[in-house]
């Protein structure tokens, strides 16, 4: 978060200088307060996507346990924040009630939120919050459903409340990518749009779920990507089982016996077996296992799941951790998981600010004119001073391959850019523990080579503009290390 | 058996032709010539990676079009027998569609080696642009499609916008059986659901197929909740769930018990049902829905001209007829009221014109009678007359203004009642306060006054004296004095002084009274004068505004009256012309019901429908 000092600060500027102005009315000033105290905060990732794409699969994944209740409809129209928090607490908000708190109870491998009865109606926000590790520099926010055709009040929601979006989609149409379009008008959404990764999710049953299901899978992300019209609103594709890779991330010992024991059936009988989920619940096989517990594996795994699962500890996972770590290998969990610390932990500093400079700018919008052109005014001067953006757009336009540099540059470009980590070590592409000096260096080395880039006649303009940009970004990076010397060194 | 829905669809194709409608007589044309063909063509859509492909492929037994690997058709692929398998790239030129759509000539057939059907079917093989639709033919021997079955695979739709297809190989009217196919991972969306209700609105045989049953293992709960979403949203479509893993499973094993399991006994039990069924239950099926859309067609733009009409008829000439008779009612009030309002008027200002100049007359006379109480008419009669005959033009021209402003006033209100013509002129208007009213005034002649000369007085002072001398000279004779003694003259003096005082206010009072007398006359008469002028100048106004208003009303009279009678006219022709085109769009209509009666009485006839709703 080195970068993003800056443009934090600046923002945080500018939030007071809009406080100030709006204290009188207090409709205004509470949602530019919430943004304040967001700053923070972690960094707000909203899960979206249409019905049934596998959302709380997901996000239970990405938590490593079972919180949010899956199959079932969460909270009816609410929202569902997932935060770190000492105790497992529940907390439902409404627009005409007082907050109330929902009964909680441990199961096996997580948690039962007392949702439903007359209470869910009319809630708007239920926070849950759950002692767990991977929610500690991460706010998850699951949201309903919305419909196939108009981006509707969720996602305009989503838009304003979430400074990152993981975007579910089951094949990738056009008809769920269009939604993304939504937010786009405002100066701020053009000059940096909501970052979003777009996750094929329920990944295992492509194909019909044969055994090289994922991997066809992550094939076909790879092949979106390229796809132009997904590059122009996504920052990355990722496919992923989040079934498959729940399992992994939770898988108890029985659940790992009754697999092996699976896995000693030969694989031809076994293969008959797994057939079709009806056949493996039904049928007689050869070694004992209860049908309650095979539906227990095919209601965790999934019939690929089991088939997957079987075939690696058939090929050597032969103790839980090891085929824990596989399945969620495999599943394209831990790529979706890198992803998520590289795009959005890692350059949360640089999306609060952005989500906060988009309240500013609905809020500027609302206010009488004198008010309303001072703010607008002070966020443009902010969006035109910020690298930090520019660097986000230049990202954006690598991560789409639409610069037209070769993958060599391309790869370099975004490192600098902080694509591997905003430390100055992983951008400058050293050692993490090298000395000041070593950095120094390779930062001018690389400013100096981009800045040829930059000034080369034979690049297109675009691609001299982005060249600019990065040796811009490489000035900055020299202009902290000039900082850093000046300054002691921390103890 | 194929005769009477055949009849049914040549009449339908004389009355498009009556009513000239060339786009709904291609309509028919192409489903005369399906319907003759004893192949029954099976439309495959949905969504996109539903498993269609996998369906076409489960249902031949054959892996005919590529599946897995996120391949996506592109190009529809028709699949049907052949002796050897085979496969054809078919591209339409674009054309403008001049000729029937099809015609072979137009066709343009390219061989495609086996192993290259997947990059022929996804497309690649095409420019995209600038060339007409087209598809794949792939050819297989199997006894299934040697009966005559048809497959053809589309790609996914999104939507109901896309359902159908682009190309005229997959379009949905030439289809004889739909499959929807939506996989069981889910229950069916809301956009499949618009989908159904769309497409079994203008197709009469729409299956669903739940696929992928191998990979869920509640796909019976699933096809539970899909069978009563189908029936809450009122698509009367079967469910009918399968497993293509299953099925090709199965045929690679011969294993029977393994195809039953994948449900695809049921579907293909259905598609030959539809297919031996095809020239008579389906067919008499789809000739009702065909007649029943193209019935509907022709008769809406009958219906809209019907309804238009009779908007029409709201504010056409029959519209303008009642106006115009509603305007001659209005004249003919109109003109009754300005007539009262101008007599009525024209009485209440002679009588406050009148009462007016009264009022003036007499406080005139007042003034006079008072100066005459003490004034001797002798001394100040000339000022005094002066005085009279001032005010006396006075109140005449203060009258007379005050009838010119009364007068107009009442001219606007008749005039006000002929606003609503935008005809409220003035009649040409000159009345004005004469100048001459003081040279009208009757002369005022000074009264004869008695005069008291020196010889009466004298004459008045002798008698008096006499008188007195007498008495007194009478008395002083009893004292011895003489008659004629300068008491006795003394008192004679006295006396005849008095006498002739006593004698000039006498003759005052009488020359008071004179003039008071004769200046009342003299008033009578200019009050007199003034009213009857007064009279004739309001019977002249009477007069020329009456006629300058009747003339007005004639007027107009005439112009409605003409309007009336050309408006009577108009609505007399145009209702003629009407109810000729009425009867013709009755009769037209007559027809119509006629013929969809008798494409109701094809399914009728027979119990049809059962065996299309039969529950799988």
């Amino acid at each position: 978060m080195t970068g993003a000092a800056g443009i934090e600060a600046a923002v945080r500027r500018l939030l007071h200088e809009a406080i100030d102005r709006c204290q009188n009315d207090p409709g205004v000033a509470g949602p530019l307060r919430h943004q304040l105290a967001r700053l923070d905060r972690p960094v707000r990732v909203a899960v979206v996507g249409p019905w049934r794409c596998g959302k709380s699969t997901l996000l239970n994944a990405l938590m490593g346990e079972v919180v949010a209740p899956v199959g079932e409809v969460a909270g009816g129209d609410a929202f569902v924040w997932y935060e770190d928090g000492p105790t497992p607490r529940a907390t439902a908000w409404s627009a005409d009630r007082p907050p109330q708190e929902l009964a909680v109870a441990r199961s096996a491998s997580g948690m039962r939120v007392g949702l439903g009865g007359p209470a869910a109606n009319g809630l708007t926000d239920v926070v849950v919050r759950w002692p767990t590790r991977s929610l500690r520099h991460l706010t998850l926010l699951d949201t309903p459903a919305f419909g196939a055709d108009e981006p509707g009040p969720v996602v305009e929601r989503v838009l304003t409340e979430a400074d990152a979006v993981l975007h579910l989609t089951r094949d990738g149409r056009d008809g769920d990518l269009r939604l993304l379009e939504a937010g786009r008008e405002s100066l701020v959404g053009q000059a940096a749009p909501v970052p979003v990764v777009l996750v094929r999710s329920r990944a295992d049953e492509t194909g019909g779920g044969q055994i090289d299901a994922l991997l066809t899978a992550r094939q076909l992300a790879r092949r979106q990507q390229r796809d132009p019209r997904v590059a122009a609103r996504c920052w990355h594709v990722v496919a992923c089982s989040g079934a498959v890779g729940l399992a992994g991330r939770t898988l108890a010992e029985p659940e790992f016996a009754a697999l092996a024991e699976l896995a000693r059936v030969p694989r031809p009988e076994l293969a008959g077996h797994l057939l079709s989920a009806d056949r493996f619940l039904r049928g007689e096989l050869p070694v004992y296992l209860d049908t309650a517990d095979r539906a227990a594996l095919v209601d965790r795994l999934g019939l690929f799941g089991v088939r997957l699962a079987t075939t690696l500890v058939r090929t050597g996972c032969d103790t839980r951790a090891k085929l824990a770590a596989e399945l969620v290998r495999r599943s394209g969990l831990a790529e979706l998981r890198e992803s998520v610390h590289r795009l959005f932990v890692d350059r949360q500093g640089v999306l609060k600010a952005r989500s906060a400079l988009a309240t500013v700018e609905a809020v500027a919008r609302t206010r009488p004119a004198a008010d309303g052109r001072a703010l607008l005014g002070a966020v443009e001067r902010v969006l035109a001073g910020a690298h930090e953006f520019a660097e986000l757009r230049l990202f954006a336009a690598l991560h789409g391959d639409r610069s037209g540099f070769d993958a060599e540059t391309v790869e370099e470009a975004r490192r600098l850019l902080g694509g591997e980590g905003s430390s100055l070590p992983a951008r400058l592409g050293v050692e993490f523990d090298a000395p000041v000096r070593r950095l120094w260096e390779a930062a001018t080395e690389a400013q100096r080579r981009w800045r040829e880039r930059a000034e080369d006649p034979r690049l297109r303009l675009g691609q001299r503009r982005g060249a600019q940009v990065v040796a811009r970004s490489c000035e900055g990076m020299l202009a902290e290390l000039v900082d850093r010397s000046r300054r002691p060194a921390p103890a | 058996m194929a005769g009477i829905w055949l009849d049914v669809l040549d009449e339908l194709a004389g009355t498009c032709t009556a009513h000239g409608r060339a786009d709904l007589l291609r309509t028919v044309r192409q489903k005369r010539a399906q319907l003759l063909d004893p192949a029954l063509r099976v439309l495959v859509v949905g969504e996109p990676d539903q498993g269609k492909s996998q369906l076409v492929n489960a249902i031949v037994t054959a892996q005919v079009c590529p599946v897995g690997d996120g391949r996506t058709t592109v190009l529809p692929t028709v699949v049907r027998h052949a002796e050897t398998a085979s496969a054809a790239l078919v591209r339409t030129p674009p054309e403008p569609q001049a000729t029937t759509a099809g015609s072979p000539a137009t066709v343009e057939r390219t061989q495609l080696p086996l192993d290259r059907i997947a990059a022929g079917v996804s497309g690649t093989l095409v420019p995209r642009s600038g060339s007409g639709p087209a598809h794949v033919e792939i050819g297989v021997p199997r006894a299934l499609l040697g009966a005559g079955l048809v497959l053809v695979d589309t790609p996914g739709a999104d939507g109901v916008a896309g359902s159908g297809g682009a190309a005229p190989v997959a379009a949905l009217h030439r289809a004889d059986t739909v499959l929807l196919v939506s996989d069981s991972t889910r229950e069916l969306s809301v956009a499949e659901l618009n989908m159904l209700l769309h497409l079994t609105r203008s197709h009469p045989n729409v299956v669903v197929v739940q696929t992928k049953t191998d990979l869920v293992p509640d796909w019976r709960a699933v096809a539970d909740r899909n069978r009563r979403h189908l029936q809450e949203a009122g698509v009367p479509a079967p469910l009918i769930p399968v497993s293509a893993a299953l099925r090709m499973r199965a045929a690679a094993g011969d294993d029977h018990q393994l195809n039953t399991e994948s449900g695809f006994p049921l579907l293909i039990a259905r598609l030959r049902r539809d297919l031996a069924g095809k020239s008579d239950t389906l067919a008499r099926v789809s000739v009702t829905a065909l007649a029943r859309a193209v019935v509907e067609q022709l008769a809406a733009p009958l219906r809209a001209e019907l309804d238009n009409q009779q908007a029409t008829e709201r504010e056409g000439p029959i519209a303008r007829l009642h106006a115009a008779q509603r305007e001659v009612d209005e004249l003919r009030r109109c003109s009754t009221r300005w007539q009262n309002t101008l007599v009525d008027e024209l009485g209440d200002l002679l009588s406050d014109v009148e009462y007016d100049m009264r009022e003036r007359t007499r406080q005139i006379l007042r003034a006079v009678d008072e100066a005459f109480d003490t004034a001797d008419p002798l001394t100040g009669w000339d000022v005094f007359q002066d005085w009279l005959e001032r005010s006396l033009t006075e109140a005449a021209r203060e009258n007379h203004e005050w009838l010119v402003q009364r007068c107009d006033w009442v001219a606007r209100r008749v005039a006000s009642n002929f606003a609503r013509y935008g005809h409220h002129v003035l009649p040409p208007w000159s009345m004005a306060v004469p100048d001459d009213l003081a040279d009208r005034l009757p002369q005022l002649e000074c009264p004869p006054v008695d005069r008291f000369t020196l010889s009466q007085k004298l004459l008045t002072g002798m008698k008096g004296s006499y008188g007195g001398m007498l008495m007194f000279g009478l008395a002083l004779t009893l004292a011895g004095m003489p008659m004629i003694n300068p008491v006795s003259v003394g008192f004679g003096a006295l006396l005849g002084g008095k006498s002739i005082r006593d004698e000039g206010k006498q003759m005052l009072r009488r020359r008071q009274s004179t003039v008071k007398a004769a200046v009342q006359r003299h008033v009578d008469d200019f009050f007199v004068a003034m009213t009857k002028d007064c009279r004739d100048t309001v019977r002249q106004v009477q007069r020329l505004l009456r006629d300058h208003f009747t003339a007005l009303t004639e007027e107009l009279q005439e112009s409605i009256v003409e309007s009336l009678r050309t408006a009577k006219q108009a609505a007399e022709t145009d209702a003629a012309v009407r109810d000729r085109r009425q009867r013709e769009i009755r009769a037209k209509m007559t027809g119509l019901a006629r013929l969809y009666e008798q494409a109701q009485a094809l399914t009728a006839a027979r119990p049809g429908p059962v065996l299309l709703e039969q529950p799988a």
